[in-house]
């Protein structure tokens, strides 16, 4: 239930190898951070879990079974990803958008409206992100961080094992991003597994249970905040030094090296 | 309850809309009619004379031909919209009119017989979609951009075999292609209709099967597909749906333009952009539209006729851009 397991995992794009040798075990209730420089191949892993590209090398098994090997319909229950790209559809509501996360528990071909069932289960994720009183309203009169967090309630309408979210929080405002981690922490509870990649290393250190550092190609190291946020870790991946401090029991880390406005002639 | 009962008086007054135009189709003409000599013809359709014979053998299956032809193409148009995400997307994006075009105008210049020139057409349409299909082959499915690419080129091809065979041809066999390339009715009865059904039916079908998934695409190809829309099941039952449509529009009626690219933004103003509804609002719409210009053809400069096609593109297209382009309150091309 939610075991997701990248065994030897290597990633190919355009002939060259992007990812090599990439192991890990997640466990159930999970909730992992992938982070790593621009490039590192994180966006790449989270469409490959998601079945939507093929490995070059090794396997991606979710509860015994290849992701690579499952049926459309089938991964579609096992496994989602709320990618940086969704669209916006233009003149419909809230609700009847979130209610496409249910496609894959009907047939295809299928016209009729969402049963009772369906309806239930978009209204408690719709109230799970805090958008219940949206639910009647057009989705592109939501702003940003709304959005966001109706593309968290169609990923919790779709009830798959694992949850795949890429980059959630960029270009939200603090408040928003807050707003949406609390739901991703949410979304990774009893059986359900989440994975989010994201730039933001304190917030992977603040919600994340494990962090896997990707770069240089590699997996570079995967354990909890205080163990893969390491100094030499960060400074391999990046090519930066930074400064860790402690912070609520976990800890933060900051770039160095920025220019200061003191250094400048004004 | 309140938004239930606003749908179905949307789709009622489409309907009454539909059957209006339909009305209409059969009471103007070229022979002089009266209201009354049609409602005793309709009464009927086995008595004897003129006008029993005008309205079920000629108006009648006009009208349903025009209707036919209209929703065939709106339902094409809005798939490929759809599929292809782009609102400037047409059915004879995909080749079909000018693969049509280039076979009718060799079939007249080999001489072929008439009666053999709407199936040639068809078949000319479908062999020119399967070319671009394969030209825009990509893994399992499609690609979008060669997709339209490979249409845009095959038809500026066989756009140039047209016009080739136009200038080499004499002023009669000319003419005949014109006709064709303009779009129109004429002649056409029940026979023609018969032999398109099986293909209109065929593209309908798989049109609606299409349509849940169409629904999931509006997300993004990447969300559909982690929602679990197969993408390539879904560009190739939307390709074979709207070139089966189109295709059989162009046997029956020639190149009739506009319905395709226009009628599915009329759809989506009206009753959103959720597929189901706009596919069935597409096809009511485009079976009221090319009824209606149909009666308008025949009727404004009778007992001549304008070509459907041009009579489309003069009144329609003025009110499209009034629709679209006025500066300010003008409605979004894509979506509602």
């Amino acid at each position: 239930m939610g075991h997701l397991s990248l065994q030897g995992v290597r990633l190919r794009v355009g002939g060259r190898t992007l990812l090599d040798d990439v192991s890990l075990d997640m466990l159930p209730g999970e909730l992992v951070a992938v982070v790593g420089p621009n490039g590192a191949g994180k966006t790449s892993l989270l469409r490959a879990i998601a079945g939507f590209t093929r490995p070059a090398g090794g396997r991606i098994m979710l509860d015994g079974s290849d992701i690579a090997t499952m049926r459309t319909m089938q991964r579609a229950l096992a496994v989602t990803l709320i990618g940086s790209d969704v669209e916006t559809p233009v003149g419909t509501t809230v609700r009847e958008t979130i209610a496409t996360g249910r496609f894959a528990r009907r047939a295809w071909w299928d016209w009729s409206q969402p049963d009772d069932d369906d309806e239930r289960i978009v209204t408690q994720a719709l109230e799970r992100v805090g958008l219940a009183e949206f639910a009647e309203r057009r989705l592109e009169t939501l702003s940003s961080g709304e959005k966001q967090r109706a593309w968290l309630a169609l990923a919790l309408a779709q009830d798959a094992q694992v949850v795949l979210l890429d980059e959630p929080t960029s270009h939200l405002d603090p408040r928003a991003a807050l707003e949406v981690a609390r739901i991703m922490r949410g979304i990774a509870c009893g059986t359900r597994t989440a994975v989010v990649v994201t730039h933001d290393l304190n917030e992977a250190a603040a919600v994340a249970d494990r962090i896997a550092v990707l770069g240089d190609g590699v997996l570079l190291r995967f354990a909890s905040p205080q163990e893969a946020l390491a100094p030499d870790v960060l400074e391999r991946a990046y090519g930066i030094s930074f400064e860790r401090i402690a912070f609520d029991g976990s800890i933060r880390v900051i770039p160095r090296g920025y220019p200061t406005g003191a250094t400048l002639q004004r | 309850m309140e938004r239930k009962t606003f749908r179905v008086i949307r789709y009622a007054t489409l309907v009454l809309a539909m059957l209006a135009a339909l009305a209409l189709g059969l009471f103007v003409g070229g022979a002089a009619l009266g209201p009354d000599d049609v409602l005793q013809a309709l009464i009927h359709p086995h008595a004897v004379g003129d006008a029993t014979t005008i309205v079920w053998s000629l108006r009648l299956p006009r009208v349903i031909i025009a209707a036919v032809v209209g929703a065939a193409l709106a339902v094409s148009g809005l798939l490929l919209q759809g599929l292809l995400r782009n609102p400037l997307v047409d059915p004879f994006l995909t080749g079909v009119s000018a693969g049509a075009g280039a076979a009718i105008a060799l079939a007249v210049a080999a001489g072929v017989a008439a009666p053999f020139v709407p199936a040639l057409g068809f078949a000319a349409s479908m062999a020119t979609a399967l070319l671009v299909a394969a030209l825009a082959r990509r893994g399992s499915g499609l690609d979008a951009e060669r997709l339209i690419l490979a249409g845009v080129s095959l038809s500026a091809l066989f756009s140039a075999i047209v016009a080739l065979a136009l200038l080499r041809l004499g002023p009669d066999s000319g003419n005949a292609i014109l006709a064709w390339l303009a779009g129109s009715l004429a002649s056409r009865g029940w026979p023609d209709l018969a032999w398109a059904a099986p293909y209109l039916g065929a593209g309908l079908a798989l049109a609606a099967l299409a349509a849940p998934s169409l629904n999931a695409l509006r997300l993004g190809p990447n969300t559909a597909r982690a929602v679990g829309v197969n993408i390539a099941r879904t560009q190739w039952l939307v390709l074979a749906a709207a070139t089966l449509l189109a295709a059989a529009s162009v046997a029956l009626a020639g190149i009739v333009g506009f319905v395709g690219l226009i009628v599915p933004h009329l759809a989506r103003r009206v009753v959103g952009t959720d597929v189901r509804a706009s596919l069935i609002a597409s096809a009511l719409l485009g079976a009221t539209v090319v009824p209606l210009a149909d009666a308008m053809a025949r009727s404004i400069v009778a007992p001549a006729e304008v070509p459907l096609g041009v009579l489309l593109a003069f009144v329609g297209v003025p009110a499209f851009l009034y629709l679209y382009l006025r500066p300010s309150g003008g409605a979004r091309l894509w979506g509602t």
